[in-house]
């Protein structure tokens, strides 16, 4: 299950976009990043997936981009502790 | 502004910006920038201001809001100044006659294309599709905003008017990909600049667009347009380095690769024509692949910044005992800067966040460290040096 990287996702995306003054619109596992749906430009993403990284300890691009569109395929990811 | 139409300029050439729609006509009727100065920021003003420079036989300053372009002087003739996107203290200015900056144009006109405008206006690589675009005589699809428009916008522009033709940044490259999402696009060419490409990249775009022409182009302000690659893989052919393409000659010294080419800036090279091009680059078989910069900048997303020059602002910051910004490895933007900050005994760490985002404000967004986290002490390396390099 990906629930609590879905909310590590929500939170870091929040403060991101609560940096540069802007409101997250409340995020579905459908949201997409990069399509005007949020807040955000590619500069942001980039700077999600390396807290990620810095919070999971897990880079699931180490070995090569791997295609996501949403909030859900990039949760996908990131496998989650038991 | 002439009412002659410049030979450069096809009749059958359209721009579409945002909602407006511009044919030959409509830019000869838009005002000529006083003083030879324009602010780059839309392609109609640029077009028009070059027909109009060219006409006027004037020297053509295309400003990007990053210096003050006070006391600037046109010249005598017909030239084009442009201004570099670097970070590292004030823009630097580069003179080029037009015909050199038309240099590599074929103008042999595909019939329908639709080209997109991700670059800046005012930047080399921009102006290149811009000039592609009028004189083929094609249409030019631009989004108003900054640095092309957002991706988001220039994927629903690519979708709305259908473009065939597009060149951008393997960053743009990237957040290119994730806004369109699955839609459908006619690519018939795919263009590469700005960065290296890199090999997953390409496999993405040829597998994406299998009907796409796919190029990666290597050039650069002061070297001009040098080479094109197009048979999908990284780097350029090390057999360049003996017989280069399109009157080149390319060899390594040092690891730094030196281009000798007729469409560089006069006054760029050494007196035998070569011109180091402060790129690193590794021979690998029958390959040369391209290994970061000579001066230690990254790309961020198409634009290069030192994490040096951006550690220096961060230690001048009240409350900051010692501060290393990093460039770690990034799957959307290539690399991204993060900092790491140790904080003085007794400083507020709200204080502390606002001073050092104050600190970078006046930076372009590439260059502004992000992934802000603090730490008791920095990492040094076995020779004591930060180790600035984030793992490859």
């Amino acid at each position: 299950m990906t629930d609590s990287i879905f909310a590590l996702i929500a939170e870091e995306l929040g403060r991101i976009a609560a940096d540069k003054g802007e409101v997250l619109p409340p995020l579905t596992a459908d949201s997409r990043f990069l399509d005007g749906d949020l807040p955000i430009d590619s500069l942001d993403l980039a700077t999600l997936l390396v807290v990620l990284e810095q919070r999971t300890g897990q880079d699931p691009f180490r070995e090569g981009f791997r295609q996501f569109t949403t909030v859900g395929e990039l949760a996908a990811l990131y496998t989650v502790p038991a | 502004m002439t009412g002659r139409r410049s030979d450069w300029l096809h009749p059958a050439f359209r721009l579409i910006e945002g909602e407006d729609v511009f044919v030959w006509a409509d830019l000869a009727a838009l005002p000529v920038p006083a003083g030879g100065i324009l602010q780059a920021d839309r392609p109609s003003r640029v077009l028009a201001a070059l027909a109009a420079a060219e006409a006027a036989g004037q020297g053509l300053l295309l400003a990007r809001g990053a210096a003050d372009p006070e006391g600037w002087q046109p010249g005598q003739g017909f030239t084009v100044t442009l201004e570099s996107s670097g970070t590292t203290g004030a823009p630097k200015r580069l003179r080029h006659d037009f015909a050199r900056l038309r240099g590599r144009l074929r103008g042999a006109a595909e019939d329908g294309a639709r080209w997109l405008l991700t670059y800046d206006p005012g930047a080399f690589a921009g102006l290149q599709v811009m000039l592609t675009a009028a004189a083929a005589g094609a249409l030019l699809v631009a989004v108003p905003g900054g640095g092309g428009g957002t991706v988001a916008a220039l994927a629903q522009a690519a979708r709305r008017h259908a473009v065939t033709h597009v060149s951008g940044t393997p960053s743009f490259w990237r957040a290119f990909l994730m806004a369109l999402g699955d839609a459908e696009l006619p690519l018939a060419a795919v263009t590469l600049g700005g960065e290296a490409a890199d090999q997953p990249l390409l496999d993405r775009l040829a597998a994406r667009f299998p009907h796409a022409r796919l190029r990666h182009i290597y050039a650069s302000t002061e070297a001009g347009s040098l080479f094109a690659v197009a048979d999908g893989r990284a780097g350029f052919p090390a057999a360049w380095l003996d017989d280069a393409p399109d009157g080149l000659a390319l060899r390594i010294v040092d690891g730094v690769l030196e281009v000798r080419s007729p469409r560089a800036a006069p006054g760029a090279a050494d007196g035998e024509g070569w011109l180091s091009t402060g790129d690193l680059v590794e021979r690998q078989g029958d390959r040369v692949l391209f290994a970061g910069r000579l001066d230690g900048l990254v790309n961020v997303g198409g634009v290069k910044v030192s994490a040096e020059a951006v550690e220096r602002r961060l230690l001048a910051v009240d409350g900051v005992a010692d501060a290393m910004v990093m460039a770690v490895p990034s799957p959307i933007t290539g690399h991204l800067l993060t900092a790491t900050v140790v904080a003085a005994p007794g400083a507020d760490e709200a204080t502390l966040r606002a001073g050092l985002r104050a600190a970078a404000a006046d930076l372009p967004p590439a260059a502004r460290p992000r992934a802000l986290t603090f730490a008791d002490h920095i990492p040094l390396s076995a020779a004591g040096k930060k180790s600035r390099k984030g793992p490859q």
